[in-house]
């Protein structure tokens, strides 16, 4: 199988609402995709589609399996974390390690308690004790301990301090991710997880703007600061995006020579963050 | 059914309060008050001496004639269970309240989604819940009844030796004692066909409702019945509305209270006369008879139908 999800004319619906609109996209293995989309965009709904949470219109497949049909058999192979602290407030630590290890075939006890001897976490411990942080570092344990092909994290840093959001990506990085793993994430902190990631998605009013690897992504894009001179030279070039920075444009360049633009002034990779604004532009207007 | 038990356990971590800590605690206080009373009354009799009827007698056994003990004897033995009558009540209340939060609480805080995220179907989900209300409740209740029972028919004997009658021997070979617990825990079946229909139906309610899963499980049925009532009154229909609380209302809530099946099915005196008439042999057949009607069978046929719905409500509400 060479997609991890496959998905064509996937549509959902909220009354007279859509949320999703016809979207089709490919999502192979070993990949960490990262789907980024203004708040009401409609990447929870694609991912609840994707985890069989939700009927939906349209073809979708994850792991060849149809999540509306298959979704008992397909949670032994997929994982999500879907937001922060929905671990149960009365369970301790030592039973939530016992309850998936008792359920799930792929759960690796040992994996799981080595990860949380490194943390505060104690087994007697009950959820309703922890800060959010702690929340997330049990939940994590218990996610890396099980050998899925295919992790969902939906803003599964939200509200963590800057130290629990690193150590986070970073685990997730060095013990957990390999070729016969795929990650997707969302998130609005898109700065921090840019180095991590092989592929970016973007996702606006329930259609996805942009689908592309990063090497796509910085070989597509070129942001340059233009030096007052040249402005007009660069604005015949269509930038998509324009800003000012010390008296200086700062502009963004879609599908432009990187050596025709060079001429214009300093050129360098553009960031998620400003890509995003500049490919959301109006979106709340 | 290895995730089935891991199911049932996880229940039981979360439930613990209702279902093991309450009981206990009841059972606790039946014993306790049953053995203060008794240490007193034994001591009044030290004090003042046993009057029966005014004359003062020397002791127990000499105040009542062998007839009237071995009947003492066979009330007991066949009656001390009832100790523990009060724990079955409080097993309504638990089991009510346990459907009526199970599958709404879990979307309420959102825990739902991390429970969806492993393995376990809907299905198992839901059918775990209703084990635990229906089996696993009823059976520690039974238990505690034992444990209580037994204690009180301890306590009693005691007392009894204290009071100068010694009935140790005659309730240790009378074979009713040992049958009792046994006979209660006959009584499981027909409870769980009989609450099928309340606990489909809050578990029901609790897997749909977004919001006050009591008010409309409650609630809904009863304004209807008030409707009904007012729709009588102010167009003067002959409307037979008495059908409604009693098959409807009645039945579909209260079901879960143990022994609520004498409110529709009168014991038949013919199977209880004689002087012991709490004797738990006859509880169990007067019980089993119900089996015998066309209500419980319904009734468990549309409780399975509603737990049904549960499942399929808990597979598809979406938690926004």
């Amino acid at each position: 199988m060479s997609s991890v999800i496959s998905a064509r004319g996937l549509t959902k619906r909220y009354g007279k609402q859509v949320a999703v609109d016809n979207i089709s996209f490919e999502i192979p293995a070993g990949r960490i995709i990262g789907l980024i989309g203004p708040n009401g965009s409609g990447k929870t709904t694609t991912l609840k589609a994707a985890l069989g949470l939700i009927p939906f219109e349209g073809e979708l497949k994850v792991l060849g399996l149809d999540p509306r049909t298959h979704r008992d058999e397909l949670m032994e192979q997929v994982c999500f974390i879907a937001d922060v602290a929905v671990l149960p407030r009365w369970i301790r630590v030592r039973e939530v390690v016992d309850f998936v290890a008792g359920v799930h075939p792929k759960f690796d006890r040992t994996k799981a308690e080595r990860y949380l001897a490194n943390t505060k976490l104690k087994p007697s411990m009950k959820v309703k004790e922890m800060s959010k942080g702690m929340i997330v570092q049990l939940h994590l344990a218990l996610v890396m301990a099980i050998d899925a092909k295919l992790l969902v994290l939906d803003e599964p840093t939200l509200g963590l301090d800057i130290l629990y959001r690193k150590q986070f990506y970073q685990n997730l990085l060095e013990d957990y991710f390999d070729e016969n793993k795929t990650i997707i994430v969302t998130t609005h902190q898109v700065e921090e997880i840019e180095h991590i990631l092989s592929d970016l998605m973007f996702i606006r009013e329930g259609r996805i703007t942009l689908s592309a690897s990063m090497d796509e992504i910085s070989e597509r894009f070129v942001e340059v600061m233009v030096p007052a001179e040249n402005v007009a030279a660069a604005k015949a070039l269509n930038p998509i995006d324009e800003r000012q920075v010390f008296g200086k444009s700062v502009m963004l360049f879609d599908g432009v020579p990187r050596a025709q633009v060079a001429a214009l002034g300093e050129t360098r990779n553009v960031g998620i963050a400003d890509l995003f604004v500049a490919k959301m532009k109006g979106t709340y207007a | 059914m290895n995730t089935m038990k891991w199911l049932l356990r996880r229940e039981f971590w979360e439930h613990k309060g209702g279902f093991f800590w309450t009981p206990l605690v009841v059972s606790a206080i039946m014993t306790v008050v049953l053995a203060v009373s008794l240490a007193a009354a034994v001591t009044m009799g030290y004090q003042k001496g046993v009057h029966i009827n005014g004359a003062d007698v020397g002791s127990l056994s000499e105040a009542m004639n062998p007839e009237q003990q071995a009947q003492f004897v066979t009330g007991l033995t066949h009656g001390y269970m009832g100790t523990g009558a009060p724990l079955f009540m409080v097993l309504g209340f638990v089991v009510f309240f346990f459907c009526l939060s199970s599958l709404f609480d879990e979307r309420k805080d959102r825990s739902v989604l991390f429970w969806k995220s492993l393995p376990v179907s809907d299905a198992e989900t839901v059918l775990s819940k209703v084990a635990i209300a229906l089996v696993v409740a009823p059976v520690i209740s039974v238990a505690f009844a034992t444990i209580t029972g037994v204690l009180s028919l301890l306590f009693i004997c005691i007392a009894a030796a204290a009071a100068g009658l010694n009935i140790f021997g005659s309730v240790l070979t009378s074979g009713a004692v040992y049958l009792a617990p046994f006979q209660i825990a006959a009584i499981i079946p027909v409870y769980i066909l009989w609450a099928l229909p309340t606990v489909g139906w809050l578990m029901m309610v609790s897997a749909w409702a977004k919001t006050k899963p009591f008010l409309w499980a409650v609630g809904a049925p009863l304004l209807i019945g008030v409707l009904l009532l007012w729709f009588k009154a102010l167009f003067g229909l002959e409307l037979e509305t008495d059908w409604y609380w009693r098959d409807i209302v009645a039945r579909g809530l209260l079901s879960v209270a143990p022994g609520s099946w004498f409110g529709f099915f009168h014991p038949d005196p013919n199977m209880s006369s004689g002087p012991d008439n709490i004797n738990a042999m006859a509880l169990v057949s007067q019980s089993w008879r119900v089996l015998g009607s066309a209500n419980i069978w319904i009734g468990a046929v549309v409780g399975s139908a509603m737990i049904f719905a549960a499942m399929r409500l808990r597979r598809w509400r979406d938690e926004g």
